[in-house]
């Protein structure tokens, strides 16, 4: 054994040591008159067993666990060596569960549990929901998201932060050209002077904004690039900076690149540039939410003073907000604005993991993910288990041997685990191959809003850690029924050539075997597996089938701006009717209407209303969801009218005279008392002469989530008092939806080619986007189902295959005395049977108590789902079933003079 | 049998690094000459079993309570010597009076059996 040089050399000493002791007694005695020869044989026996007292003597020196740890490995390579049928199957076993779970916790690593990466994370506060990535809001002043000069008045009075930053999403679809090249859609964000300076990020070619480049005054043309950007459209050239860039036509100087880790705040989108945030109405015509009071749609980041904890600075950040709710700056606010300011409170969030939208969504379902890879790891260990346990009932010879020499039962233990654990770091290996391939491909299916969910799930030292714990954990797992077995070998009867067939000691040959046991836990575990997953798609599949009131399919949805065009006022309700006109009249084009907020587009209108002779409504009952709707909107939409008229193109005009309202509003407001000619008004300063008067009520439809009670909804016709700004079209085709895209695409561009259409989407796939996480749990899970069923059909089939090996002999004499081949069959299938039984009820009840646990994850599912447990035991049954036939169909062949004398 | 070493070891263990630590306050000494010295002094009753004797030295070297050095003896041999240290003299004085509190222990229990 090749030692390190330093150990060797106190070999060495200790050697010399001794043979100078032995030297030297010698010497005495043949001072003493004795022959030397003799002399030297007396002292070697006085000695005692030389080698034994160099071995404690090494204990000593406490280095003895690194050099047994050395042997052990050696010891279990060669093991390993020697069966590579085994080693292959147990390595890729392990590999796929292992994967798996490396593959789960890689997104989760990245989604929920890294920081950014910037300097001292822990310090970052976000003031404001974290979770609204892509909001902007208009009307009254709120604390999830803040208008320009709400940000400003914080960052004035606040005393907590050494900076206060600002973000907002560069929406509306930008394009980018590079010297008259192709436009390019890009992703970015608009920043305040002093995001880089409070995340604490620096450029690496160039440099990042300063207060100079944005302040309350202005802002300086430029900006930031990120490093994949650079790399993609710059290919890396250092002469980047001072370059000019059109973003949707206006030019900006490109002044510095940011590091290759740094992707921006907003965690699961990926950023192209950073633009300073006063530039907002130049780089978005048409909109200036940089000036206007009533826009929301700042997302604020800052750092706390060194010394300061989170808790005081939510408490004196709310101390603050409260002092500026009551101030003089309060009130340009109306009344009631006001009031809602003085009772808000600030959100107040940790931000060293950045912001992000898709994080709340996937928060549950990538857990749940987690502990259905747990399960299937847990199959993939019984099945290597078994396999140990199969192999070792070969080993026990060799084990009897050691144990004949002089080892210790405890070194044979250690030995064995040593070698799965071994085992486990090669499956884990390869299992990190497996996961990178997989990872890549997992992410493809939990979109998010920009169609793809660029997170870093490259390996990063947690990843790593993780893995190698698992490893250490599976290995210690799987070996520990093999290891524990080998320590009750019993000497005699296992150097006995009887060991190799029929008596394994231990008990191959009674019904309760380790290794029936543990194939019945992995039926337990696979009939949990299959339970979720049926759960699962049983929820997606009734998802699918929500009656949304209206037809949802051959329905195309598309949202533009008619704003950055420059249109306003009535030349913008104009556009609009002129541009339904053309659309209706296109080929596949049944019937065409728009509206403010659409059919799940993401935004949301709420108003407070006054009903002529309801004057004690409470505060919350005031507050009712709206849109502003074209004409023909229901009839377009095949949405039934249950009284009265749909919106007519005579409504559309200067003021909105009537109104549609709900069921559901039809039933809360006016009870028993007919709706129609019922009379109400927005409560605001704007709208407190406008009343309007309901001309038609119309069924209750899901315009915003499939699975959210209806509520009380009124629409109003579009008109010039509330004019949208992005405003949707909603097209019904009669069935090929890429050429009417493609038609509606080309109508747009010959009405007015300044106009970008940010997204054009068929009604279905907006659902499916709305439904991602359930799309996303209902595959996975399926897949890992699949998976579950195969690892526990494999160890099915192996635990038959061995115990019908091991029984060879007694199947060959129960055939001789008469048995026929079916009965051989019948009773190893009874057998298999038997596990199987045991296996699922004890998994039944453990499924149904835990899919409790996912309550919140399902839809009209109830936890006992009956369909998903009947197919789940169906399924494992037949493969019972398929697994016990093969090898009992193989020993009821066997010519039973053969297995007689089988050894 | 690596059991019996280790269990004698541990029994006599306080006791030998005493009688050890003891002999080097004579000035250093080879592992030989410990085990002859032992025995000599304790009039052939202590007879030091090499695999005893072999680890303690080290054992009490790892201890930082003596230190090695190899030398050459008189008749060109080289031999391993040991010394005790300042930390080994302290190491006696303890062992010595935990030493002679468990004797006086032991003899206080023994008296009353002679009466």
């Amino acid at each position: 054994m090749k030692l390190p040089m330093w150990r060797r050399w106190q070999r060495e000493e200790l050697d010399e040591e001794i043979r100078s002791h032995i030297a030297m007694a010698v010497r005495e005695r043949v001072e003493r008159g004795e022959n030397p020869a003799e002399a030297e044989v007396r002292v070697r026996r006085e000695f005692g067993n030389e080698v034994q007292v160099k071995e404690v003597t090494h204990d000593m020196w406490g280095w003895t666990w690194v050099e047994r740890l050395w042997q052990d490995l050696r010891y279990g390579a060669r093991m390993l060596a020697k069966s590579p049928g085994f080693t292959v199957i147990a390595v890729v076993t392990l590999a796929l569960g292992i994967g798996a779970n490396t593959s789960i916790f890689s997104i989760i690593n990245a989604a929920l549990l890294r920081n950014l990466p910037v300097p001292n994370p822990q310090e970052l506060v976000v003031v404001g929901d974290p979770s609204r990535v892509h909001s902007l809001s208009t009307g009254s002043p709120q604390t999830s998201i803040f208008s320009t000069d709400l940000y400003r008045e914080l960052q004035r009075n606040q005393d907590v932060f050494t900076g206060l930053a600002a973000t907002s999403d560069l929406s509306g679809a930008p394009t980018v050209t590079i010297d008259n090249g192709a436009p390019e859609r890009i992703y970015g964000r608009l920043v305040s002077g002093n995001y880089f300076s409070v995340l604490g990020v620096n450029a690496v070619q160039g440099s990042v904004f300063t207060g100079e480049d944005d302040n309350e005054h202005g802002a300086k043309p430029v900006v930031v690039i990120s490093y994949k950007y650079w790399k993609r459209r710059f290919h890396q050239d250092a002469n980047v900076i001072g370059k000019t860039i059109r973003l949707d036509g206006y030019p900006l100087t490109i002044v510095g690149v940011t590091p290759k880790e740094f992707t921006g705040e907003v965690v699961g989108d990926y950023q192209d540039m950073w633009v300073p945030m006063m530039l907002q109405p130049q780089v978005m015509p048409g909109r200036d939410y940089v000036h206007s009071q009533t826009s929301y749609w700042l997302t604020l980041i800052g750092r706390m003073k060194p010394g300061l904890t989170f808790a005081q600075t939510k408490s004196q950040l709310d101390v603050t907000f409260s002092r500026i709710a009551n101030s003089g700056f309060a009130s340009k606010y109306t009344k009631s604005e006001q009031d809602d300011l003085k009772k808000a409170k600030l959100e107040v969030y940790p931000g060293g993991k950045g912001i992000s939208g898709f994080r709340k969504r996937m928060s549950e379902p990538l857990v749940l993910m987690m502990l259905v890879v747990g399960l299937v790891l847990l199959i993939a260990c019984v099945n290597v288990a078994n396999l140990m346990l199969a192999r070792s009932a070969s080993r026990q010879r060799e084990i009897a041997v050691r144990l004949a020499i002089g080892a210790t039962t405890s070194r044979i233990v250690r030995q064995v685990l040593t070698e799965s654990v071994m085992l486990a770091c090669l499956g884990g290996t390869l299992g990190l191959i497996v996961a990178q391939w997989g990872t890549k491909a997992l992410p493809f299916m939990v979109p998010n809003r920009s169609g793809e969910v660029p997170l870093d799930t490259s390996p990063d030292p947690v990843v790593l850690t993780f893995t190698f714990l698992v490893c250490v954990l599976t290995g210690i797992l799987f070996g520990l029924v093999p290891a524990l077995r080998a320590r009750r070998v019993q000497l005699t009867s296992a150097l006995n050539s009887e060991m190799r067939s029929g008596s394994v000691s231990g008990g191959g040959a009674s019904r309760w075997s380790a290794g029936r046991i543990l194939v019945a836990a992995q039926v337990t575990l696979s009939v949990l597996v299959l339970f979720i997953a049926g759960l699962l798609m049983q929820t997606l599949r009734n998802l699918q089938q929500v009656d949304t009131g209206y037809e949802r399919h051959n329905l195309v949805v598309m949202r533009i701006d008619p704003r950055v065009a420059g249109h306003k006022g009535s030349n913008y309700i104009a556009f609009c009717n002129d541009l339904l006109q053309r659309i209706r009249s296109l080929p596949g084009v049944t019937s065409a209407t728009y509206s403010g907020n659409g059919l799940f587009s993401g935004s949301e209108s709420d108003s407070g209303i006054v009903i002529a002779g309801q004057a004690n409504l409470s505060e919350k009952d005031r507050q009712v969801f709206n849109d502003t709707v074209g004409p023909n909107y229901f009839s377009a939409l095949n949405v039934p009218m249950l009284q009265g008229r749909d919106i007519g193109p005579q409504d559309i005009g200067e003021h909105p005279k009537v109104a549609v309202i709900n069921e559901a509003m039809a039933r809360k407001y006016f009870g028993e008392q007919n709706a129609l000619g019922q009379v109400f008004h927005v409560d605001d300063d704007e709208h407190v002469d406008i009343p309007l008067q309901v001309v038609g009520v119309a069924r209750d439809i899901r315009d915003h989530s499939l699975t959210d009670a209806i509520g009380p909804r009124f629409y109003t016709p579009v008109n010039l008092q509330d004019l949208p700004g992005e405003i949707k079209f909603e097209v019904r085709t009669t069935g090929n939806a890429e050429s009417v895209v493609r038609d509606i695409r080309g109508v747009v561009k010959s009405v007015d080619p300044a106009l970008k259409i940010p997204s054009i989407n068929t009604l279905d796939g907006l659902i499916d986007d709305w439904m991602d996480s359930q799309i996303f749990v209902a595959q996975l899970s399926g897949f890992f189902a699949g998976l579950a069923l195969v690892l526990a059909c494999v160890g099915l089939y192996g635990i038959s295959a061995y115990s019908v090996a091991m029984r060879t002999r007694e199947l060959g004499v129960r055939m001789a005395l008469g048995a026929k081949p079916r009965d051989v069959i019948g009773m190893v299938l009874k057998e298999g049977f038997l596990i199987v039984l045991v296996g699922a009820a004890v998994g039944v009840p453990a499924a149904i108590a835990g899919s409790h646990l996912l309550r919140s994850m399902l839809f009209e599912v109830t936890s006992y789902d009956p369909r998903a447990l009947t197919v789940s035991l169906t399924v494992l049954v037949a493969v019972g079933f398929f697994a016990s036939y093969l090898p009992a169909r193989k020993a009821s062949r066997v010519d039973p003079m053969v297995s007689l004398r089988y050894e | 049998m690596t059991k019996r070493y280790q269990n004698r070891i541990e029994i006599l263990q306080g006791t030998l690094d005493l009688l050890i630590l003891q002999t080097l306050q004579w000035g250093p000494q080879h592992g030989y000459g410990i085990s002859q010295a032992i025995r000599i002094s304790s009039g052939d009753v202590l007879d030091v079993e090499t695999g005893s004797l072999y680890p303690a030295l080290h054992r009490l070297e790892r201890e930082g309570w003596i230190k090695s050095e190899w030398k050459v003896s008189d008749n060109n041999q080289r031999v391993k010597e040991y010394r005790i240290m300042a930390a080994g003299k302290r190491q006696l004085a303890a062992e010595r009076s935990r030493w002679e509190r468990l004797s006086s222990a032991i003899a206080g229990v023994l008296k009353p059996a002679e009466e």
